[in-house]
């Protein structure tokens, strides 16, 4: 099995690692970038707590290979807030709404969660509750229920709307 | 099993080949050692688990051609090997003129899994249980196949010989789908049982007729997770055919696709329940896919109406 140096563009940068064809991009991104916010939970792409976003689609990162995602562009919830011009330590509209609403509890389907609704939203910027719960399918929580998850992506909704001038 | 915490990939040869071609070479060559990669949404998970044991992955993510969706000349809509079930589901052209095949795709849970999973890839792991699969066999799909002895067309039922299979032989890969256009007086339904939304299917049903004149003109039940394979209830098909549609007749249709089952006793269903399910699952389909139709017969050439030939666009 062949060890290779690729590169990938994980949060707006370049980053070079050796991978192996069986690492999985979850893998990739907690072993050797250290970006520990992708949380692998059940491991065969029931959950969605390891979701990021590749080339601005969801991509569970359990079950996709880091070879198959080199050159291409990825985004983990540690870059979420800087990707919309945020400074350190602020958030982007979507992890504020969940702080707000009470969306999170222990926190672990939080960086799926938020990085499911911003695919959501990037691709429908109105949704309504339902489409919200439907777009959030493939997310589980076992805290918090979900009902505060939608409110505060329906919040989110319309803080990204107002903040766009639509 | 499947649920078991994660333990990492065994190790496997990558190959990412840009031609059909040099793609069917590299599994002609590792036979049984190699496994086509799609989406992958079921084939990584399998080789975690070890259910699938193989040594040489070829991705078909960067083959030039297999991500498309178009309409074609006849009214029938085609798309690629490497399209997803998002993309598919998204396709206006598609939700408008083949909606029990939208339903089969919409119901889907996980937005993740149809981002990244692809409905060749689906029809190509060849479980009975595929909702897909069912949904495209109704609307007399065709399988586009590729391999060392040229390229073939095989229709959707036939492309499942027995449990797990598919008819691909040595080094063949599926490129893409054709589904015909749809004719007047045509409706589909979809409908299936499961436990939860996420889970997959205990029964799924989709009915298809043509209605013309009051009679049925053709009508296509397939059926799901209730034999080895996905198959047609050709009997029930038969009782049909050049009859009216009426309530006795579908009551009769459908308990000739029940016994048309062979299903299994498993953790979602026992094998009774399935074959009781199917035929209340088959008789609502057909009332669902006859009104349906009525409508098509109707509305035909009209602004609602459903797509086809004899429709400009």
């Amino acid at each position: 099995m062949k060890k290779q140096v690729l590169t990938f563009k994980v949060n707006g940068l370049s980053h070079d690692a050796i991978v192996t064809p069986n690492m999985t991009l979850s893998e990739l991104l907690r072993e050797e970038l250290g970006l520990t916010g992708a949380k692998e939970s059940c491991g065969v792409g029931e959950c969605g707590a390891c979701t990021v976003l590749v080339e601005g689609k969801p991509v569970l990162s359990c079950s996709a290979l880091a070879i198959a995602a080199r050159d291409k562009e990825i985004l983990t919830i540690e870059g979420l807030a800087a990707s919309v011009g945020k400074k350190p330590g602020e958030l982007h509209p979507i992890q504020q709404a969940f702080v707000d609403y009470g969306a999170i509890q222990c926190g672990f389907c939080s960086p799926g969660m938020i990085l499911m609704a911003k695919a959501l939203l990037d691709e429908n910027p109105g949704p309504t509750r339902e489409e919200v719960q439907e777009g959030l399918g493939g997310n589980l929580c076992r805290c918090t229920g979900y009902v505060k998850i939608v409110d505060a992506v329906l919040a989110a909704a319309d803080v990204l709307r107002k903040e766009a001038g639509t | 099993m499947s649920h078991m915490s994660a333990s990492k990939l065994p190790p496997f040869e990558y190959y990412e080949p840009a031609t059909v071609e040099q793609a069917s070479k590299l599994l002609d060559n590792h036979g049984d050692e190699a496994r086509v990669l799609a989406g992958g949404i079921d084939l990584i998970p399998r080789m975690r688990a070890g259910t699938v044991k193989v040594t040489q992955v070829v991705s078909l993510q960067r083959v030039n051609g297999l991500d498309y969706m178009r309409r074609s000349t006849a009214g029938g809509i085609d798309f690629g090997a490497m399209t997803t079930l998002h993309a598919l589901e998204r396709w206006e052209d598609l939700r408008v003129g083949f909606g029990a095949l939208y339903d089969a795709i919409h119901q889907i849970t996980s937005v993740q899994a149809k981002c990244m999973g692809t409905a060749v890839g689906n029809l190509c792991v060849a479980t009975p249980a595929s909702d897909v699969a069912p949904a495209l066999a109704a609307y007399d799909a065709g399988i586009l196949v590729a391999g060392p002895k040229g390229e073939r067309r095989v229709p959707l039922p036939e492309f499942y010989p027995a449990y797990g299979c598919t008819a691909l032989g040595p080094g063949e890969i599926v490129t893409g789908v054709e589904v015909p256009a749809i004719p007047k007086g045509h409706g589909a339904a979809f409908l299936n049982l499961v436990r939860t939304h996420a889970d997959i299917a205990k029964v799924t049903v989709t009915a298809a007729v043509v209605i013309a004149d009051g009679l049925c003109k053709q009508a296509r039940i397939a059926l799901g997770a209730v034999a080895p394979t996905m198959f047609s209830a050709e009997m029930a098909e038969a009782l049909l055919e050049g009859e009216e549609m009426t309530h006795e007749l579908i009551r009769a249709a459908a308990a000739a696709a029940a016994r048309e089952t062979r299903p299994i006793d498993d953790l979602r269903s026992t094998a009774e329940y399935r074959r009781a399910t199917t035929e209340v699952l088959v008789a609502r389909a057909l009332h669902k896919a006859a009104g349906r139709a009525r409508v098509s017969a109707a509305n035909w050439g009209a602004d609602r109406g459903p797509s086809g030939e004899g429709v400009t666009r």
